[in-house]
């Protein structure tokens, strides 16, 4: 079988997330988001590509959202109400509180701010909030009867989870974003170790390796404290939930340390509000707010106002958090325009923003500047621009990390940049020997997925199994070479198998399930019997006179036999010490090696008719295959040994 | 009965177990139940031996004592021909449990074919048992051992598999493998474990790498030993990623554990990327499950990662781990410190902490190279909340070389901070300037010479003690001669005697370095030169940091002051500082009484002076000294209780004294706190010259002298209202004084000389007030405490009074109006059959009731007599509750009579021991 990636958005680029997966017959859409960066048709995923009639619901078997993103959720609202989609969709308790909110946010700034047409109404966003089914991390949820999903921790931002779906015998992780470190106020991610063909991962920093976090935020701290410091304003414009908080928890600490009386504000609303819900959604915060939360909730911010507009120009040093992120626009762009002009002033930016923003214009902008907002407006700016190296996404060490923990058979790069992707994709075939692939939007993927088969097994197998059965192989390499040697060993010398299940046999007989029987038992399933294969070859032995005449007179024909096959018996174990010989009376048996009389006038295993042949005793002798050594060097013993005594 | 127990039935079980539990059964019916039990043991055809040998474990487990019938019962087990197999473990675990000393050379840990056959047995418990449980198996080859541990690790149970690796584990320290390809073997077995499924698993295949991993390393020649040791270390490395907090955890301890590691592996745990050093090496082990080959780059921000880690747990563990690992490169150390640094800025005082002991640790190997970008964080943690974090971060400072003189002055100044928010930080504070003083000799000099203004004192004559600053760079300064630059330092020679005000506060938080009189030595050595002459002379060697050296360091320096210097030393005497003494000898509290005894006539000039805080400073000091000594040796109690006594009565006259000089010529002001510790320190010499037994004339003489610089100071201060009776008390005193002078002919002091003609004078004319006062003050201006000599053995006359059974929630039930007795146990030490002894029984402060004490009748020598008593309360209130303080006392017969008690004593009473309250309530 094979697992099916469409992928519709977020394929070697950054925005509207969608990736529809089709395991086993079942497709599931992770992730439904929009663009920021467009404004046309291309900021939603293509969603005819799916079902080109439109039934969608027929389609899809679920939605599943990892987090409450924009670009992870942005057309969910579009895609249920307008596109008519009616399934189940997934997704966290938090994400589920927070989702409409980002959304209605986004909504008002697209419509009541740019008069931008309205792809959704609030009423859009209520009815799609309606059909979703909220999970907890590690709940395994039966979706229908072949699929189930579970949810993981994957850090980045409040609520945001990885999810692992399976379908019968194919499981998949679909990442989302994550981060691999923790930082103040939301731990890192954690999964367990599963058997996965496939890992779909974000990608953001792809090629980046992040230095300490300790270093950010000494940084950060410093670049802030200068600033106010100097009597200057620093504008923090960030996402209104996430880094918001977590920069706001590094500088109530600091400020507390210091002593600082600079006032911070956050831009009411939104974020005011977005505090609540982190005081309430506690135990999806680091393990230290958890820890801490006993004796006092660490987002009780002790130095944080709220902020009224009137407060943009008034005198004195302040910090300012402010929505949204890459100052696309809202209050961010409103306070930027009047504090960019002011030299002393500090633009805290993200440490990504989307092509398009004001925040990526600003990021190459060399200050003195000048800056157009829209088509009439250019802004001088003068501010110190500082770039905050704080992301709530991993870096490549993570994804590194992750991949190598859960070693999947596939992986596939999403989220990030064309150029870098590859660049990841090299080094995780190279490292890790991994299948991976990045591809475009709109491109379809198919990898191959396992298939167990169910076999029955025998009691004789059940039986053999249940006691170790280990055995020891020596690698032959010959040579113990050590480390320091050019051709240097990897594997050691000695190593333990177990044979309980190599001695298991999987049998498959038409009509029949199939079926693993213990190799004793081989012979009775199938009903055939045991073929030997059994060599020989009869040659004459040539006894010297002096041995043989004392028996010529006195015994008969019987006796003679048994006789000559004791003597023959005592050269061979005189010659033979190593070896167990028996002395059968009728036959002489070393191993499976037997030699006897051979009484037979014209026997077809002769084959020499040497000089003097015709008076000595011929021996037949019979072996398997396994004991061929012992048996030619026995031979060439008997054959010679006239030649010993004369 | 017992046979019923075990007649089949599921209850019997339970009813044998309630009998074993219960721990008033019988000894008899246990040990009848026993013979049952061991008899069904034997009985092959009985089938239930496990639940036979968990009634007989406890049993054992309840009883010990009939444990050895058990063991040996449980070994004749492992002889029935019929035993099922799954029963052995419940037998072995019995006998591991139980003490089986007797078993040693045989029995069923030695038996090689039990093992196996437990081992190979179907049932997944008993192997994990066996896993769990075979460093018991004594007796067992450890080739066998080892062999089957190695082959159960493929067991498709993670149950199993952990058990096994924990088994290798404690294997690996108790067996000698010299075979190199089954230690091989066994590594890349846990190596390949690391990547199981089970977290369990992984945890034990951590520690299962590393201890194999040494062996490993141990086994291999010398010159792959290095490579070998990186190939276990990087493997350890990968684990530190794992999604298991408990996990990484066990990979931090276990790469503190590894023994040696090459630089360049090291250098790459902290960097982000593969550095160039480690680009191309390999090293073998596993990767992933697949791939057997380890790129060194794997490594890569190891411990970063750990550092930056969610949980506190494995911070810490890093912390620990990057302390151990930096012995190996000093490269690495560096760039570790800058790690660390950032630390401090951790959110957990755990993490802090150990942070700064890994610095700590650091800076004593002379290693921690601070700059100027970590000062911030590092002298940030000097102000920090938790004083542990404080106390660890100026243990980190004290050792540490800053570069430069800015460096210093931040360093400095974060002191001065961390002492003005935490007072209570002094001693540790000046311990630790004085450490760093010594350490930066050279901008010690430079601060102090610019500061100077500021340490000399303000016009009106006052250093300015109470100021911080002042005090930090006071003890800054001293530290500089003894500093390890050898360039001359040049600290104006007043600053030391601007220190020595401060002597009682620096030598208390020197204490591990010097004494106080070393240091007084020092310091007034110092200041007697010129700085030059000062840093000449001492060459910066004379007081070394080593702690465990310095006292011989000290010796050498105060000899050398005493012969040197003994002309610009005139007054300070040459004595042995108590240190030398106390260690070994037994005489340790009555040499150190008589040095302070010694001290006490140095400290009169400065009592004289007024400077009292510095007296009582130094009084406190020697009384912890004394509490110290108390602790160490029994014997000398009596003398010890003297000397505290003693010191008590010399800070009351401290007191006493600053008192009388505020009062001027001021007549009546002030004058309660005056008369109220006049009469306290009367009533303390008092105390000692009645309570203690064998003092020497020449000692009560002493003591005496002092009872009449009371009376003389009473009179002289015009602080008494009745003058003519405080006259009679002096001369009565004087009286005594010259019985003492006529027995024994013992000198007088000149101030009691001159107080018998003031007092000859005084009666001989009939002038006003003013002009006695003038003789008595005349005369006082004369005192100057002598220096006794304790000559014999003294003993201290004490008492003990115990009440049983009383408290307040239970009372003594009493009638009103009616006597009621109070049971009491009386215990008197070294008191002398002469001795009149009274119990007081005091219900208010005013009425107090006397019981004469006979107790001749009671057994017991003069050392300690033990006896009870039923003391009679006669006037019982009309109340429903109410208490009574009861004490000892004994009556001072030399005294005048003076009380007027009914029944009571004639005499002053002084008490012997601390008054027990008892509890009454109406019955």
């Amino acid at each position: 079988m094979a697992i099916e990636c469409l992928i519709l958005g977020a394929g070697q680029e950054v925005g509207k997330s969608c990736v529809v997966v089709t395991i086993n017959g079942r497709r599931i859409m992770f992730d439904c988001g929009m663009h920021m960066g467009y404004l046309d048709h291309r900021r939603y995923p293509d969603f005819s590509l799916i079902s080109e009639s439109g039934d969608f619901n027929g389609s899809l078997a679920c939605i599943i959202i990892t987090h409450f993103h924009l670009d992870h959720i942005g057309a969910l609202p579009y895609f249920t109400e307008v596109c008519g989609y009616n399934g189940p969709i997934y997704m966290t308790y938090p994400t589920k509180a927070l989702a409409p909110l980002m959304l209605e946010d986004y909504r008002k700034v697209m419509v009541d701010r740019r008069g931008e047409e309205e792809q959704f109404s609030s009423d859009h966003i209520g009815k799609c909030m309606n059909k979703v089914i909220a999970v907890d991390l590690k709940q395994t949820i039966q979706v229908d009867e072949d699929l189930q999903i579970r949810a993981y921790y994957a850090g980045h931002v409040l609520g945001a989870a990885m999810f692992y779906a399976k379908v019968r015998d194919a499981a998949l992780v679909y990442t989302g974003d994550y981060n691999m470190t923790p930082d103040r106020h939301l731990g890192a991610a954690q999964i367990e170790r599963l058997q996965l063909d496939l890992v779909i991962t974000e990608s953001t920093y792809a090629t980046t390796y992040r230095e300490s976090k300790y270093i950010r935020e000494r940084e950060f701290l410093k670049a802030v404290h200068n600033c106010v410091g100097g009597g200057g304003k620093v504008l923090i414009p960030t996402f209104a939930l996430g880094r918001a908080q977590e920069l706001c928890m590094l500088l109530d600490d600091y400020w507390e340390r210091m002593n600082l009386k600079v006032p911070i504000y956050f831009s009411a609303g939104l974020t005011v509000q977005a505090n609540m819900y982190y005081k309430i959604l506690i135990n999806w915060t680091s393990q230290k707010v958890k820890d801490t939360y006993t004796t006092r909730n660490a987002f009780d911010f002790r130095n944080v106002c709220s902020f009224d507009r009137s407060l943009i120009n008034a005198p004195g040093p302040c910090v300012l958090f402010a929505t949204p992120g890459m100052i696309s626009g809202g209050f961010s762009l409103e306070v930027f325009k009047q504090w960019a002009p002011c030299g002393g002033n500090l633009v805290m930016l993200p440490g990504y923003c989307v092509a398009g923003t004001i925040g990526h214009k600003l990021m190459s902008a060399k200050v003195p500047a000048k800056i157009n907002i829209d088509r009439d407006t250019q802004i001088d700016v003068r501010c110190q621009i500082h770039q905050l190296s704080f992301s709530p996404h991993t870096d490549a060490k993570g994804i590194m990390d992750l991949i190598k923990f859960l070693s999947p058979k596939h992986v596939i790069l999403v989220h990030g940049e064309k150029p870098k992707m590859a660049i990841l994709r090299e080094k995780i075939q190279f490292e890790l020997g991994i299948q991976c692939y990045d591809p475009a939007n709109n491109e379809t993927l198919c990898i191959s997925s396992t298939m167990y088969i169910k076999a029955s097994a025998s009691d004789a197998f059940l039986q053999s199994s249940l006691c170790p059965n280990f055995t020891f192989l020596k690698l032959n390499s010959g040579l113990d070479s050590d480390l320091g040697d050019s051709n240097t060993r990897m594997e050691p010398m000695l190593r333990v198998c177990d044979d309980r299940v190599a001695q298991g046999l999987l049998t498959l007989q038409k009509n029949q399930n199939p079926r693993v029987v213990n190799q004793n038992e081989l012979m009775t399933t199938l009903e055939v019997k045991t073929h030997e294969i059994k060599f020989a070859h009869c040659c004459p032995v040539c006894f010297a006179h002096s041995e043989t005449t004392d028996m010529d007179s006195s015994h008969s024909p019987l006796n003679k036999s048994s006789f000559l096959l004791h003597l023959l018996y005592v050269k061979l174990s005189r010659e033979f010490s190593e070896l167990s010989i028996q002395d059968c009376h009728h036959h002489i048996q070393i191993k499976s090696f037997i030699i006897s009389l051979c009484s037979k006038e014209q026997c077809s295993h002769r084959t020499t008719v040497g000089p003097g042949a015709l008076d000595a005793p011929y021996f037949c002798c019979t072996w398997f295959l396994e004991d061929e050594k012992i048996a030619w060097k026995v031979i060439s013993f008997m054959k010679n040994l006239d030649l010993s005594h004369s | 009965m017992e046979q019923h127990l075990l007649s089949g039935s599921p209850k019997s079980a339970v009813v044998a177990l309630s009998l074993i539990t219960n721990p008033f059964t019988s000894h008899q019916t246990l040990s009848s139940l026993l013979d049952v039990l061991i008899l069904n043991l034997q009985d092959q055809k009985f089938d239930h031996p496990n639940k036979i040998l968990s009634l007989l474990a406890a049993i054992s487990h309840q009883r010990p004592q009939l444990s050895s019938r058990i063991v040996s019962a449980v070994q004749k087990f492992f002889f029935v021909p019929s035993v099922p197999i799954p029963s052995f473990p419940c037998a072995l675990s019995l006998l591991l449990n139980t003490d089986h000393s007797n078993t040693i050379g045989s029995g069923p840990f030695y038996d090689e074919s039990l093992f196996l056959s437990l081992c190979f047995w179907p049932c997944v418990k008993t192997r994990r048992w066996v896993a769990k449980n075979v460093g018991a198996f004594l007796g067992v080859r450890p080739s066998v051992l080892l062999t089957v541990l190695l082959g159960i690790t493929k067991d498709p149970y993670p149950c199993v598999r952990e058990a096994a690796l924990d088994g290798l584990v404690s294997l690996s320290n108790r067996v000698a493998v010299d075979d190199k390809s089954l230690t091989e073997c066994c590594y890349f077995r846990a190596t390949e474990l690391l990547f199981d499924a089970q977290k369990s698993v992984r945890r034990s295949a951590v520690r299962a790498v590393c201890e194999w991993g040494q062996l490993l390393v141990a086994l291999n020649e010398e010159k792959c030993k290095r490579d070998w040791s990186d190939a276990v270390f990087l493997q350890i490395c990968l684990m530190a990623r794992d999604m298991d907090m408990n996990i990484r955890v066990s990979a931090f301890d276990a790469l503190g554990k590894i023994q040696m590691v090459s630089e360049d592996l090291l250098m790459q745990c902290l960097s982000r990327k593969a550095l160039e050093s480690t680009k191309e090496k390999n090293y073998p082990g596993h990767y992933t499950v697949k791939l057997l080959r380890i790129p060194a780059s794997a490594a890569a921000f190891t411990f970063v990662h750990g550092l930056q880690d969610e949980f506190h747990e494995v911070r810490r563990s890093a912390c620990c781990a990057l302390q151990m690992l930096m012995a190996f490169s000093s490269e690495f150390t560096g760039e570790a410190v800058h790690v660390l640094m950032d630390i401090l800025n951790d959110d957990s005082l755990v993490v802090r902490l150990q942070a700064l002991e890994t610095l700590h640790h650091i800076s004593l190997c002379g290693q921690l190279k601070v700059e100027e970008s970590h000062l911030h964080m590092f002298f940030g943690s000097l102000m920090d909340g938790s004083p542990m974090i404080r106390s660890a971060s100026r243990k980190a400072i004290q050792s540490i070389k800053l570069p430069k003189l800015k460096m210093f002055r931040l360093c400095i100044d974060a002191l001065v901070k961390n002492l003005e928010l935490y007072p209570l930080d002094e001693a540790d504070v000046f311990s630790v300037l004085y450490k760093i003083g010594r350490i930066h000799g050279k901008y010690v000099a430079s601060i102090v010479q610019e500061v100077f203004q500021e340490l000399e004192p303000s016009f009106d004559g006052n250093l300015g003690f109470h100021n911080t600053r002042t005090a930090v760079l006071l003890v800054l300064a001293i530290s500089a001669p003894v500093s390890f630059d050898r360039e001359i330092c040049s600290i104006p020679p007043q600053v030391f005697s601007y220190a020595v005000t401060m002597l009682g506060r620096i030598s208390s938080s020197l204490v591990d370095l010097f004494d106080q009189n070393t240091l007084l030595n020092y310091l007034s050595h110092c200041s007697k030169f010129t700085a030059v002459s000062a840093s000449e002379f001492f060459k910066g060697e004379l007081l070394d940091s080593q702690p465990k050296n310095s006292n011989i360091h000290l010796g050498k320096m105060s000899d050398w002051i005493f012969n040197g210097c003994s002309d610009n030393l005139i007054g300070l005497k040459k004595f042995t500082t108590p240190f030398q003494h106390h260690s070994n000898s037994v005489d340790a509290a009555t040499s150190y009484t008589q040095v302070i005894f010694q001290q006490v006539r140095d400290l009169w000039p400065m009592i004289q002076l007024g400077y009292m805080n510095e007296v009582i400073l130094t009084l406190r000091n020697w009384k912890h000294e004394l509490k110290r000594l108390n602790n160490d040796v029994h014997q000398s109690t009596a003398i010890l209780v003297f000397s505290m006594n003693y010191l008590s009565v010399i800070k009351l006259y401290g007191k006493t004294w600053a008192h009388y000089l505020s009062l001027g010529n001021l007549q009546f002001n002030g004058m309660g706190i005056l008369e109220a510790l006049l009469q306290k320190t009367e009533r303390r010499l008092e105390e000692i010259l009645c309570r203690f037994l064998g003092l020497s004339r020449e000692e009560e003489l002493h003591i005496l002298e002092l009872t009449l610089v009371t009376y003389t100071l009473r009179l002289s201060s015009g602080a008494t209202c009745c003058f003519n009776a405080c006259m009679n008390e002096l001369k009565s005193v004087i009286s005594r004084v010259e019985r003492l002078h006529r027995e024994r002919s013992i000198e007088l002091s000149d101030f009691i000389i001159e107080l018998q003609n003031a007092l000859c004078e005084i009666d001989n004319s009939e002038d006003d007030a003013t002009d006695r006062l003038y003789l008595f003050q005349k005369s006082l201006y004369l005192f100057s405490p002598k220096h006794i000599v304790l000559s014999g053995e003294i003993k201290y006359m004490s008492a003990d009074v115990n009440i049983f059974d009383n408290s307040f929630e239970n009372p003594i039930p009493f009638v009103t109006g009616l006597p009621v007795g109070v049971s009491l146990e009386i215990t008197l030490y070294n008191i002398s059959s002469e001795a009149r002894l009274w119990l007081t029984i005091a219900l208010t402060e005013k009425s107090t009731q006397f019981i004469f004490l006979d107790f001749h009748e009671f057994e017991g020598c003069n050392e300690v007599r033990k006896f009870p008593f039923v003391a009679p309360f006669y006037r019982t209130p009309k109340v429903k509750y109410f208490s009574i303080k009861i004490s000892v006392a004994i009556e001072c017969l030399s005294e005048v009579q003076r009380l007027r008690h009914k029944n009571g004593p004639k005499h002053e009473v002084v008490q012997l021991c601390e008054e027990k309250e008892v509890h009454l309530s109406l019955a």
